[in-house]
């Protein structure tokens, strides 16, 4: 998985490397059934904006906007989601 | 009575319909506004989850009843609370005992709860309740706050789009009830939706429904592998099939769960496109700028800090008046029925056992109902949420989880409401972790415990002394708790990962009925819950202090009334008991005494200090412990030397912060885990570990001070 790289370039980054005020686009999710079908359900679909909120005190969990809603995940869960950078 | 004979009893079939919304969506103002007061608590069978019920009239005069279900994201069941609304749904809850008011009826209507300021998360459930194809009608909630963001909802479209009546209310202001109600009775069977599946899922599905001679929903929820007990029997049967086309569908780059809730997302971002007008950029909302403050990084902390402390010293502080009058006015009040009897062991079971059990329910109800009161407001703001947000992170490094702060919190004033308060984690690995490590925080049942031990640990202790050691003492509480959840996280990770998948709501005013309502129901469930353990363990320990009578002749060799009654315990049951114990708490420092107080603190934990009085004669000192402390300070042992030294009283304490001692905290756990497992468990380890530490602290220590 691209972790590393640096958001912009246009290639997949899992979510938790995404910085804040970053939007977007989920490409993919990993990780047991049950973590993805959350996800999913909560409306993390192929194509669908994510943008990072802000971050929690020490640094985890994340809170993300999903279709204009507030959603917070732990950086574990967000590691499972890979994103494509807008913007 | 047999299911047709229950039929036949009921008069008039009238309409049940289920009351179904996501979490956070205002489902339980709508249902109060629905149903007013007319309404029910009861619990599923087998489960630990509430179900309310209530009656509302509809237009033309019947009444329907309305089964409020627990909030929800989604109808494939991750959560216990989930899997309840799934199966009343589907009609597929087996009742284990079927007993008046917990019959589980399958509704033949559904009232969709929907949040209009988060229209496309919420009608992902909706897309799952009209595949059910029973009579729906969606409540449109929260309208003003979708203007307020800009993005206000057309209920028209809506309706238009969804193929069901769509009614806008404000549950609050009792707005669109009455034509929820009118929309109730006309709604019919919602019509199959035709979902954008992808077409090579589509021909899987029909070949598969072909197999199986069902056209329903039945073979793509087979193909996404949805748990349920309506389709264990097909799975069984056609178990090949279906992996057969699993496989074709997965070797094409096609999951099927995925695909189907993607489906039903592509037809919502349809839906929406229709009934709302989005605007150009997203206005700032309030909620936007209040978590600006209360969810920084560091003012959000200050702020959480603030809050907690002013929660908790509040709880404290008020309930202390209200909590002492409650124990005069008991005791007052059994004073005075035992003036009305006559002696003997009825006079006695009435006023040391019924009216002493009572008293020490009772006393706990101030602080219990305040701590729910703040709890319920901060609930119904949104807050809980971002709390749980702000403390994951400390509470994941120790296996624990962002909610489990809330359930701990209000462990600090008794350990069954923190534990009932656990009910909204929802991983069943963290919930239990909450669960097992609750009782070692300091519940207020400790404290009149620790006022006097401080008194045996340091004689005329000054303010800041006693405050010092009460702080060791709570600190020592959840040390024991990070301890344990260490060691815990270890063998439950194994079973279960630990995830965080949690929504933010909006802010909301908290409202005064809902909090009102959830200050009373979670109260009673602690009364009848705890309160019937508690008295019943109370008449058992009266009995065992109070048999078998000391005979007549060897009583009136006692000068004092006080001196009769020290010897009577110590001839009855428990003292018997308690100098039984002693050979097995003497390593820890204990004499017999301190047994009898042991025995009779598995009632509840400050019981210890009234059984405490008897035995040492002063008579049943619960409000002044000053007697107590001088009689345990002239206390000798046989050789002369004192039996309350410091070690002593540091070696009790630590007992006190670590054994699991109260029998109504078991009986909770038992209720809310299922089984005796994990009570026993609990018992055994904490048991245990007091046993251990108490021994090392007081031989180590003996060693040293001597004594």
């Amino acid at each position: 998985m691209n972790t590393s790289r640096a958001a912009g370039d246009g290639l997949a980054h899992t979510l938790d490397a995404l910085a804040v005020g970053r939007r977007a686009r989920v490409h993919a999710i990993s990780g047991d059934s049950h973590v993805r079908r959350r996800l999913l359900e909560m409306g993390m679909c192929k194509g669908t904006g994510v943008e990072v909120v802000r971050r929690a005190p020490f640094g985890d969990p994340i809170e993300l906007r999903v279709r204009g809603y507030a959603l917070s995940l732990r950086a574990e869960q967000a590691a499972l989601v890979l994103v494509t950078p807008e913007g | 009575m047999s299911p047709a004979a229950r039929v036949a009893a009921t008069p008039a079939p009238r309409l049940v319909a289920a009351l179904v919304g996501n979490p956070n969506a205002g489902k339980t103002t709508i249902f109060n506004a629905l149903t007013g007061l007319r309404q029910k608590v009861g619990n599923y069978p087998g489960v630990t989850v509430d179900r309310r019920a209530g009656e509302m009239r509809l237009p033309g005069g019947d009444v329907a009843e309305i089964i409020d279900l627990p909030g929800t994201y989604s109808l494939v069941t991750v959560s216990l609370d989930e899997q309840v609304v799934s199966e009343v749904l589907r009609g597929t809850r087996r009742d284990a005992r079927p007993q008046a008011g917990d019959d589980v009826t399958r509704p033949q209507a559904i009232i969709a709860v929907v949040d209009a300021s988060n229209l496309a998360r919420n009608l992902f459930l909706v897309s799952q309740l009209l595949d059910l194809r029973l009579p729906t009608v969606i409540a449109l909630n929260m309208v003003d706050v979708a203007e307020e963001h800009g993005r206000p909802v057309d209920a028209a479209a809506l309706a238009e789009a969804m193929g069901c009546a769509v009614i806008p209310v404000v549950g609050n202001r009792r707005e669109g009830i009455d034509q929820l109600g009118a929309a109730l009775v006309r709604a019919t069977p919602s019509p199959p939706i035709a979902f954008p599946i992808a077409r090579e899922m589509l021909d899987e599905e029909s070949r598969l429904a072909a197999i199986l001679g069902d056209d329903g929903p039945s073979a793509r929820r087979l193909l996404a592998v949805e748990p349920g007990a309506d389709l264990d029997a097909l799975r069984a049967r056609f178990e090949g099939d279906i992996e057969a086309a699993r496989d074709r569908l997965q070797a094409q780059g096609i999951d099927p769960a995925q695909e189907d809730i993607e489906a039903r997302y592509r037809w919502i971002d349809g839906v929406v496109a229709k009934a709302v007008h989005e605007p150009e950029h997203r206005r700032r909302t309030t909620t936007d700028r209040v978590d600006a403050v209360l969810m920084h990084r560091f003012f959000g902390l200050v702020v959480f800090a603030l809050i907690m402390t002013a929660l908790f010293t509040c709880v404290f502080w008020l309930a202390k008046p209200m909590m002492d009058a409650v124990k005069d006015g008991v005791a007052m009040l059994g004073t005075k029925v035992g003036a009305s009897m006559a002696e003997g062991p009825l006079r006695a079971l009435v006023v040391d056992g019924i009216f002493a059990g009572v008293g020490a329910v009772l006393v706990f109800v101030p602080q219990i109902a305040l701590l729910f009161l703040f709890l319920a407001a901060l609930e119904d703001s949104g807050y809980l949420a971002r709390a749980a947000f702000l403390m994951d992170r400390v509470l994941s490094k120790i296996g624990l989880n962002g909610k489990s702060f809330i359930p701990l919190l209000s462990s600090f004033a008794c350990a069954i409401p923190g534990i009932l308060a656990t009910r909204t984690i929802e991983g069943r690995r963290d919930r239990l972790a909450t669960i097992l490590v609750a009782p070692f925080m300091t519940c207020s049942a400790r404290l009149p415990v620790y006022a006097l031990l401080v008194g045996a640990l340091i004689p005329n202790a000054t303010a800041w002394q006693q405050a010092l050691v009460l702080f060791a003492l709570y600190a020592a509480g959840i040390l024991a708790a990070v301890i344990t959840s260490l060691l815990l996280s270890r063998r439950l990770d194994r079973a279960h990962r630990s995830s965080f998948i949690l929504e933010l709501p909006t802010y909301k005013r908290p409202q005064v009925s809902q909090v009102l309502w959830q200050v009373w129901t979670n109260t009673r469930a602690f009364v009848t819950r705890a309160g019937t353990t508690i008295l019943a363990l109370s008449i058992v320990l009266w009995a065992l202090l109070y048999y078998p009578r000391l005979p007549a002749e060897q009583l009136a060799r006692h000068p004092t009334a006080e001196a009769q009654q020290a010897a009577q315990t110590e001839h009855s049951f428990a003292g018997r008991a308690g100098h039984a114990l002693e050979p097995a708490v003497r390593p820890l420092g204990y004499d017999w005494k301190m047994g009898v107080g042991l025995v009779s603190a598995f009632a509840a934990r400050e019981v210890f200090v009234s059984t405490l009085g008897i035995t040492y004669s002063v008579g049943n000192t619960s409000e002044d412990t000053k007697d107590l402390a001088q009689a345990m300070a002239s206390d000798r042992r046989p050789d002369g030397s004192r039996v309350w030294t410091p070690l002593v009283a540091v070696s009790l304490m630590l007992w006190f912060v670590l054994a699991m001692q109260c029998i109504s905290t078991m009986a909770v756990v038992r209720r809310e885990t299922g089984s005796w497992k994990w009570p026993l468990a609990q018992l055994a380890f904490m048991n245990g570990v007091a046993y251990v530490v108490c021994l090392i602290v007081y031989q180590i220590g003996r060693r040293f001070f001597g004594g």
